[in-house]
C-alpha cells in the first residue's frame, strides 16, 4: 500500500463526510447507497479505509455535522474495520449506525431515502454473515446475523405500514428471509408474510418485481416444507416465470424446489431441463418414476440423501414412493394384458411380489398387499383386494389415475 | 474452634469501636444517670478485688470509662476481647473434660455471631442501648442481686432500675461497648464463678433476667424475679466476685484484666452450655430443670407481661432448657456438679446458677448484638432463649412455629453465627487434635504457635513442641491454670486461670482470629490463617456431621437454639416496640454519635444490615464506610439474603444442616471478610453447592431458594440413590420424583459427567415406559446438550428416541430434516436409529404392516413410542382397508394387519394370533366396523359397511386440557 499523506487522509475523510451530508441535503438516494455499500469493495471507499487508518482521530472532522454524527461516526469506524478485515467490529459498528440511520429515515416524510436503506440492510446482512464466520472461526458465538435479523425487522417494522415506504418493505422481508432460512429459524417468517399478504392496503403486484420473485422462492420454499404442494407450485412457479431470464443460477435455484414438487403431483421434467440446470441429481429419480423402477428410487435417494436433505427435500422425494409403485403395478398390469386381456384387470399378489423380487426388493405378501391397499386407499390405483384370493381387482376403467397435477391424496 | 471464639470477639470490638464516642458521652452522663457510677469505675480498678456485685458493674463501667478516657475504642474492645477470650479458654480448660461439647462450642459461637450481626446492623442507637442495658441488668443483677437488672430490660423501668440501666440508656453508643464490656463481666463472673457455684447461680439470674427484660416490657414481672433473683444472686455472688478479680487482676492490668475476667467468663459461659447440651443434658436435667426453671424464672416474669404471655411460654421453655443443658455440662465439672443435684432441685440454687450462668452468657452474648438495633430488642430476646430453644425445640412445637414465621432478619441473624461457627472450625482445623480438652486460653495459644508457622514443616515442629509442652504442663497441672493469652509463644508461665475448660477451646482462639479484631495483639497472626481456614472449615463441618454421635447432640442443641432465637425474636419484636422506642429516646437525647449507623432505617435495611455488620467486626474507623459497602453489597447481592433465608427454616431441622449451614455461611462469610470484593469478583464456582446430605433418598421439591448443601447430596451418593431408584419396585411417580431430586442435585452441584448422562437417561427412559411425554422431553433436551458436549451415553438409542419423537409426534418436517441430516454415519448403521428410520418409512406412506413389524421387533424403548402412535396407525390402517379390500375381510387379518397379535409372522400359531383377536375384535367394534360372521363361523369385517362407519371414539381419558398426565385423578391414583 502506497503511502498516504496526513493530508490526503484528511482530504478523503472529509470528502467523504460532505459527499454524505450533501447526498442527504440533496435527498440524493443512490448517492447516498454507494455511501453505505460497506461491501461493496468500491474504489472510493476502500481509499477511504486506508485514510482512515492513517488518520485515527475522524470523529474530529465528524463533528461538524452535528446532526448526523450518530450516523457517521460509527460508520466511519465500520468502515475502517472492514478495511482491516475485522467483520465483527465492522458490523458492530455498522449496526449503530444502520440504527441512527434509521431513526432518521424514520422522520423522513418522505420515502426518499429508500434505496440507501435498503443498501443498509443489505450490508447488515451480509457483514453480519462475515462477521458470524469470523466469530465461528476463532471460536465463538456466532450471533451476529440474529442481531442483524432482528434489526431488519425494526426496518420492517418501519417500512411496513400504510404510506409510501411500503413499497420497500418487501425487499426487507425478503431480506429477512435469507436471515431466517439462514439460521434455521424459518418460522420466523410467519409473521413477516402476514403483514405482508393479510395488509389490504397495498396490491402485492405493486411491489418491485425482483422483491416479487425472490418473496416468491421463499415461500414457495416454506410450502414444500409444509407439504403444501399445490400452493408451492404456484408460488415457485410464479417465481420461475417472473425471474430474470439472465439469471440462470436463480433460476436453478427456483427449480431446485419447483421438480420435486411437479414430480409429486405428477408432472415429470424432461431430462434436457434437467441437464441445463445441472440438476442431474434428480434424473434418476425421474427415471424411476418413469419406470416404476422402486430399487433406483431408493438408490438415487440414498445417493443424493444429503443434498436433499440441505435443501429439504428429501421428504417429498421419499412420498414418490407410491407412485413408482403405482407405476409398476400399471406396468404389471399393461404386462397382463398383453398376455391376457380378460384377465387383465386380476393381478395376483403374488406376481407384484415376483416382481419386486426382481428388483431385489424382499416384500412378503402381507406387506404387499399392504402397498395394495395404499395405492387404492390413496386413489392411485382403482379396484379392491381380494384378501381371500390375494388379488387385486382392478377396475376395468382408467385402474390407474393420473395424478395431473393434484397431489396424492393424503 | 478458635475461630469461632475469635468471632464473638470481634463483634465485641466492632462495637466497641462504634461507640467509642457515645462511650466518652456515656462517661458524663454516667454519673448524673447513676448514684453509682463512679464506685464503678473506681471498681474497674479493684474488679479483681471488689465484691461481686461491685465487680461487675465496675468492669462494665471500666470499659465504658476506658472509652471515654479517649482510648481508641477499637484498641479497647479488641484487647478486651482477647483478654476474654483467655479467660474464657483457662475456665474452658477445667471443663475440658467435657470437651465433647467442642462442637457445641462451635455452635455458640455461631450463636454469638449471629446476635452481634444484629446489632451491627441496625444502626442501633437505641434499641442497643436497650439492649445494652438488659445485659448489664442482668450481668449485675446476679452479682449484687439487684433486681433492677430486670428493670433494666423494660425501658420503662430504666430510669428506675439500676444504673446499669441508666448507663446504657444514656450512652446509645455505649451499647456497643457496654454490650463487649457486659458479656466480658460476665464472663468474669461466670469464669471465676465457675469454680464457684454462687456465681454460675448469677448468670443465670441474670440470664433470666435479661431474657424477661427484653420480652416483657413490663417492669412488674421484674421484681418478682428480682426477689427471687437476689437470693441466687447474694449467695453466689460474693465468691464470685471475689474469684474473678483475683484471677484476672493478676494477669493484666485493671482495665485489662477486667476485660479479661468478663471476656472469659462470656466465652467459658458460652462455650459449657454447648458441651453440656450436647452431651448430658437432653438426657439427664432437662425434664427437672425446665420445670422449675419456668416456674421461677420465666413463669413469674411472663406472667407479668401482659404482652409477653403469648411469647413468653416460648421463650421461658429455651430459657429454662438452656439452663437445664447447662447444668449438664457444669455436672462433669467438679463444682458444677455439687450444683447439679441442687440446681435440679432448687432452680435458682447455685448449682442450677452455673447452668444458667452459661446460658445467661449465651443470651448476654446474643444480647448486646442486639442493642445495636432497635429492633434488636426482640432479638435479643430471642436470641437469649436462643440457646435454650434448640433443646426447646423439640419440647415445645410452638417455638419452632413461630421460627419459621421469623423474619429474614432473624436469618440474618442467624447465618452470622453459623458463618462464625464456620471460621472457628476452619481455625480450630490444624490444632484441633493439640487443643481438644484443653483450656481455650491455651488453644489460642496453640493458634497463635501455628500462625507463625510458614509451612508445613514448621508446623509439624510447632505440633512437637506443642506435645510435649502440653504434657510437662499437664504433668505439672498448670494447663489449665496459666494465663496463656499472655504467654509468651514458647516459654511459658504459669498462671492462676479458670480450671474449666471444655472442648471449646477452639471457640476461644477463634475469637481472636476474626478479622475484626485484628487490633489485639495475636490478630496477625489468626488472621492469616483465618483467611486460609473457609475451605477447611467445610471439611470439619462435615466431619462433624458425620460423627454425630456425641457432637451431633450438642450440635442439635445449639442449632436450635439459634433458630429459636430467631423464631423468639418475631415474636419480641411485635411486643417489645414500646421498649425500644423508650430506648431510643434515651439515646438521641443522650448519644448523638450512635446515630452515625442509621437510627431508623426500616426493618429490612437493619436486616441487611445486620448480616452485613455480622461479616465483618472493625475496630477500625473505616469500619462504617466498609460496612456501608456491605450493605450495598447484600442489597445488590440478593443472594446472600436468600441462602441466609433458607437456612434458616431448615436450622430446625437436623442437627447436621446446622452445620452444613454453617459452612455455607462461612464460604459466604469468607467473601466478605476477604474483604473488599464486589460481589461482581465473587468466583461463583467456588460458591457451588457441594453436597453433604447421606441419605439415599430425597424427595423432589422446587428449589426457590438457594440450595442448601445439608440437604444436597455428593455425587457418590447421587449413583447409589440412581441405583436405588433403578432397582427399586415402587411406581412411576415415586422414581420420577426421586430421578427429578437427583437431578436437582446435580443440577445444583453443577456436575455433568457420565452419571449426569445416566440419570437423564434412567429417567428418560422410565418416563417413556409411563408415557410421561413431558418429563421425557426434558430429559431428552438436556441429553442432547450433554451429548453435544461429549460425554458419553447411550447416544444411538437416543437419537432413535429423539427421530421417533419427531415423526410419531412433533411431525414438524423441518426438525426432522435436521435431525436426520445430522446422522453421522455410523449413526444410521446402529440398528436403533435404523429402526426408527424405518419407522419413518411406514409412517410416512401408511405401510401399517411395516409398522407393526417394526412395533414388534422394535429395540430398546422404541416401542414406547409406537405404543403412543399405534392406535392412529391403527385406525388408519382400518380405514385403508376398509376402502381397499371387498367385500370382507377376516377380523384374523386384522388381527396380524394392525398388531394385535403376538406374531404376525406366524400364521400357524393359532394361540398367538387368539391372544390378540379378542382384542382386535373389541377394537374394531369400539371403532364403528362392521362385523359379520361367513359360513366357516369366522369373524369377518364388512369392509364396505365399515367404510362408511369407522370412527375414532373419544379417548376416554380425554382431559380438558389435553394432558392426561395432568389429569387430577389420574395423578392421585397414581401416586397411591
Amino acid at each position: 500500500m502506497a503511502y498516504l499523506s496526513m493530508g490526503e487522509a484528511h482530504r478523503r475523510i472529509t470528502d467523504y463526510l460532505s459527499r454524505f451530508s450533501d447526498a442527504v441535503s440533496s435527498q440524493d438516494a443512490s448517492a447516498l447507497s454507494v455511501l453505505f455499500g460497506v461491501s461493496s469493495n468500491s474504489a472510493f471507499l476502500q481509499a477511504l479505509a486506508d485514510a482512515l487508518r492513517v488518520l485515527q482521530d475522524s470523529d474530529r472532522l465528524v463533528e461538524r455535522y452535528s446532526q448526523l454524527a450518530e450516523i457517521l461516526s460509527p460508520l466511519l469506524r465500520c468502515l475502517q474495520s472492514y478495511g482491516l478485515g475485522r467483520y465483527t467490529d465492522a458490523y458492530v459498528a455498522l449496526e449503530k449506525a444502520a440504527n441512527a440511520f434509521l431513526q432518521e429515515f424514520r422522520n423522513w416524510e418522505t420515502a426518499w431515502a429508500m434505496e440507501s436503506m435498503q443498501t443498509v440492510a443489505l450490508e447488515i446482512r451480509l457483514l453480519a454473515e462475515k462477521a458470524d464466520r469470523e466469530l465461528s472461526s476463532s471460536g465463538k458465538n456466532p450471533e451476529k446475523l440474529q442481531g442483524a435479523g432482528s434489526f431488519l425487522m425494526k426496518v420492517f417494522g418501519a417500512l411496513a405500514g400504510k404510506g409510501p415506504k411500503r413499497a420497500g418493505a418487501l425487499y426487507v422481508a425478503c431480506q429477512l428471509f435469507k436471515v431466517y432460512f439462514k439460521l434455521g429459524t424459518v418460522h420466523l417468517c410467519r409473521s413477516v408474510i402476514r403483514s405482508i399478504e393479510t395488509a389490504r392496503i397495498f396490491d402485492f403486484e405493486e411491489f418491485p418485481v425482483k422483491d416479487k420473485v425472490t418473496y416468491m422462492y421463499y415461500t414457495g420454499r416454506l410450502e414444500v416444507y409444509n407439504e403444501n404442494f399445490l400452493v408451492a407450485d404456484q408460488k415457485l412457479t410464479y417465481a420461475l416465470m417472473h425471474c430474470c431470464p439472465e439469471r440462470e443460477d436463480n433460476k436453478r435455484m427456483i427449480l431446485k424446489y419447483l421438480i420435486p414438487v411437479k414430480l409429486s403431483i405428477g408432472i415429470l421434467p424432461k431430462q434436457w431441463l434437467l441437464q441445463k440446470y445441472n440438476l442431474v441429481e434428480y434424473s434418476e429419480v425421474v427415471t424411476a418414476l418413469r419406470k416404476g423402477d422402486i430399487r433406483l428410487l431408493r438408490n438415487a435417494l440414498r445417493e443424493h440423501e444429503d443434498r436433499f436433505l440441505r435443501s429439504g427435500v428429501f421428504l417429498v422425494l421419499e412420498k414418490l414412493e407410491l407412485q413408482v409403485y403405482q407405476r409398476l403395478i400399471k406396468k404389471i398390469y399393461l404386462l397382463q394384458k398383453q398376455k391376457d386381456p380378460s384377465k387383465a384387470h386380476q393381478v395376483k399378489l403374488e406376481s407384484i411380489v415376483k416382481a419386486l423380487r426382481w428388483l431385489e426388493m424382499d416384500m412378503d405378501i402381507d406387506e404387499v398387499e399392504c402397498i395394495m391397499a395404499i395405492l387404492i386407499h390413496k386413489n392411485l390405483t382403482k379396484g379392491y383386494i381380494a384378501h381371500k384370493n390375494k388379488v387385486v381387482v382392478l377396475s376395468k376403467q382408467d385402474p390407474f389415475p393420473k395424478l395431473n397435477g393434484k397431489p396424492v391424496s393424503s | 474452634m478458635t475461630s469461632r471464639g475469635a468471632e464473638p470477639s470481634a463483634v465485641v470490638d466492632s462495637r466497641s469501636t462504634e461507640t467509642v464516642d457515645v462511650g466518652k458521652s456515656h462517661g458524663s452522663s454516667y454519673p448524673s444517670l447513676h448514684p453509682a457510677p463512679q464506685p464503678w469505675s473506681s471498681s474497674t480498678g479493684e474488679l479483681g478485688i471488689s465484691s461481686s456485685g461491685y465487680h461487675y458493674d465496675p468492669q462494665r463501667q471500666i470499659c465504658m470509662p476506658g472509652d471515654a478516657q479517649g482510648m481508641t475504642s477499637g484498641s479497647h474492645s479488641s484487647t478486651p476481647s482477647n483478654i476474654v477470650t483467655a479467660n474464657t479458654t483457662q475456665p474452658y480448660s477445667g471443663y475440658a473434660p467435657y470437651s465433647s461439647s467442642t462442637t457445641s462450642y462451635n455452635y455458640n459461637a455461631a450463636g454469638f455471631q449471629n446476635y452481634y450481626y444484629g446489632h451491627h446492623l441496625p444502626g442501633n442507637d437505641s434499641t442497643q442501648q436497650i439492649v445494652g442495658d438488659q445485659n448489664s441488668g442482668a450481668a449485675y443483677q446476679p452479682l449484687s442481686t439487684f433486681q433492677n437488672s430486670g428493670s433494666y430490660v423494660g425501658p420503662t423501668s430504666y430510669l428506675g432500675t439500676y444504673y446499669n440501666a441508666g448507663d446504657n440508656q444514656s450512652g446509645a453508643g455505649y451499647e456497643n461497648n457496654n454490650y463487649n464490656y457486659q458479656t466480658s463481666s460476665w464472663n468474669d463472673g461466670n469464669y471465676h464463678h465457675y469454680p464457684h457455684h454462687p456465681y454460675s447461680s448469677y448468670t443465670t439470674s441474670a440470664t433470666s433476667v435479661t431474657q424477661t427484660s427484653a420480652t416483657a416490657t413490663n417492669s412488674l414481672y421484674y421484681p418478682q424475679q428480682y426477689n427471687k433473683w437476689p437470693y441466687y444472686y447474694n449467695q453466689p455472688a460474693p465468691v464470685a466476685n471475689g474469684v474473678a478479680g483475683t484471677d484476672n487482676s493478676p494477669a493484666t492490668s485493671l482495665q485489662s484484666a477486667g476485660y479479661l475476667g468478663v471476656s472469659g467468663g462470656y466465652p467459658y459461659a458460652s462455650n459449657q452450655p454447648p458441651p453440656p447440651g450436647t452431651t448430658s443434658w437432653r438426657e439427664e436435667s432437662k425434664p427437672p430443670v425446665v420445670p422449675s426453671f419456668q416456674e421461677k424464672e420465666a413463669v413469674v416474669p411472663y406472667n407479668s407481661n401482659k404482652t409477653w404471655d403469648a411469647v413468653a411460654p416460648g421463650l421461658q421453655t429455651p430459657t429454662i432448657s438452656q439452663s437445664t443443658y447447662f447444668q449438664n455440662p457444669l455436672n462433669p465439672t467438679p463444682l458444677p456438679n455439687e450444683n447439679h443435684d441442687s440446681q435440679q432441685k432448687v432452680l435458682y440454687s447455685q448449682p442450677p446458677n452455673l447452668q444458667h450462668s452459661t446460658s445467661n452468657q449465651v443470651s448476654e452474648i446474643f444480647q448486646p448484638q442486639q442493642q445495636t438495633v432497635p429492633l434488636t430488642e426482640a432479638r435479643q430476646v430471642s436470641k437469649m432463649q436462643i440457646p435454650t430453644n434448640p433443646r426447646i425445640a423439640p419440647n415445645v412445637g410452638v417455638n419452632v412455629l413461630k421460627s419459621q414465621k421469623e423474619s429474614s432478619t432473624v436469618s440474618a441473624a442467624t447465618r452470622p453465627a453459623y458463618i462464625s461457627v464456620g471460621n472457628d472450625k476452619s481455625s480450630s482445623v490444624d490444632d484441633s487434635g493439640l487443643t481438644k480438652g484443653l483450656p481455650p486460653s491455651f488453644c489460642a495459644y496453640v493458634t497463635r504457635s501455628f500462625a507463625r508457622c510458614k509451612d508445613d514443616a514448621e508446623r509439624s515442629a510447632n505440633t512437637n513442641i506443642l506435645k510435649q509442652l502440653i504434657g510437662k504442663e499437664t504433668a505439672d497441672g498448670t494447663l489449665f491454670t496459666k494465663n496463656w493469652d499472655i504467654e509468651p509463644l514458647f516459654p511459658l508461665t504459669i498462671e492462676q486461670g479458670a480450671q474449666q475448660n471444655l472442648v471449646s477451646d477452639s471457640s476461644l482462639p477463634i475469637l481472636k482470629r476474626s478479622p475484626s479484631r485484628r487490633k489485639s495483639r495475636w490478630e496477625p497472626v489468626a488472621d492469616e490463617k483465618s483467611s486460609e481456614k473457609p475451605t477447611s472449615v467445610d471439611i470439619h463441618s462435615a466431619k462433624e456431621v458425620d460423627s454425630k454421635s456425641s457432637i451431633g447432640k450438642s450440635v442439635n442443641g445449639w442449632g436450635g437454639l439459634k433458630f429459636l432465637p430467631s423464631q423468639q425474636q418475631s415474636t419480641l419484636h411485635k411486643f417489645s416496640p414500646r421498649p425500644s422506642k423508650k430506648a431510643r429516646f434515651f439515646d438521641t437525647s443522650n448519644v448523638t454519635e450512635i446515630g452515625d449507623h442509621s437510627s431508623d432505617s426500616d426493618k429490612e435495611q437493619n436486616l441487611t444490615k445486620y448480616s452485613a455488620s455480622a461479616i465483618a467486626l472493625a475496630n477500625s474507623p473505616e469500619e462504617k464506610k466498609r460496612r456501608e459497602n456491605r450493605f450495598k453489597r447484600f442489597e445488590k447481592g440478593q443472594g446472600n439474603q436468600t441462602d441466609m433465608k433458607y437456612t434458616r427454616p431448615k436450622i430446625s431441622g437436623a442437627s447436621s444442616i446446622y452445620t452444613r449451614k454453617a459452612s455455607a455461611l462461612l464460604k459466604a462469610k469468607s467473601f466478605e471478610d476477604g474483604g473488599n470484593k464486589a460481589v461482581e469478583d465473587i468466583d461463583w464456582d467456588s460458591l457451588t453447592v457441594k453436597g453433604t446430605c447421606q441419605e439415599i433418598e430425597k424427595r423432589y421439591l422446587r428449589l426457590t431458594s438457594a440450595p442448601d448443601p445439608s440437604t444436597v447430596r455428593p455425587e457418590e451418593i447421587l449413583e447409589k440413590a440412581l441405583h436405588m431408584v433403578q432397582t427399586s419396585q415402587k411406581n412411576y411417580l415415586y422414581k420420577c420424583d426421586q430421578l427429578k431430586s437427583i437431578r436437582q442435585d446435580l443440577t445444583v452441584q453443577r456436575i455433568q459427567n457420565a452419571l449426569t448422562v445416566k440419570v437423564y437417561e434412567t429417567h428418560a427412559r422410565l418416563a417413556l415406559e409411563a408415557g410421561d411425554l413431558p418429563e421425557y422431553n426434558q430429559c431428552q433436551s438436556q441429553l442432547k446438550r450433554l451429548y453435544a458436549e461429549g460425554i458419553e451415553g447411550c447416544r444411538m438409542e437416543f437419537s432413535a428416541y429423539n427421530l421417533l419423537s419427531i415423526i410419531l409426534h412433533s411431525n414438524n418436517k423441518r426438525e426432522l430434516l435436521s435431525s436426520m441430516r445430522s446422522l453421522s454415519a455410523e449413526a444410521k448403521g446402529d440398528e436403533a436409529v435404523k429402526h426408527a428410520l424405518d419407522v419413518h418409512t411406514a409412517v410416512s406412506s401408511g405401510n401399517y404392516i411395516l409398522f407393526f413389524r417394526l412395533y414388534k421387533s422394535a429395540p430398546n424403548l422404541n416401542t414406547f413410542f409406537m405404543d403412543l402412535y399405534a392406535e392412529k396407525m391403527r385406525f388408519e390402517a382400518a380405514k385403508c382397508i376398509c376402502k381397499s379390500y371387498r367385500p370382507v375381510v377376516p377380523v384374523a387379518y386384522f388381527t396380524r394387519a394392525l398388531g394385535f397379535s403376538k406374531s404376525i409372522q406366524v400364521d400357524d400359531n393359532q394361540d398367538a394370533n387368539i391372544n390378540g383377536f379378542e382384542e382386535c375384535e373389541e377394537w374394531l367394534k369400539a371403532h364403528g366396523a362392521v362385523l359379520t360372521v361367513d359360513n366357516n363361523g369366522d369373524l369377518q369385517v364388512d369392509t364396505k359397511a365399515s367404510s362408511s362407519t369407522l370412527y375414532m371414539p373419544e379417548q376416554e381419558d380425554a382431559v380438558a386440557h389435553g394432558d392426561a398426565n395432568l389429569a387430577l385423578d389420574d395423578f392421585f391414583t397414581r401416586t397411591q
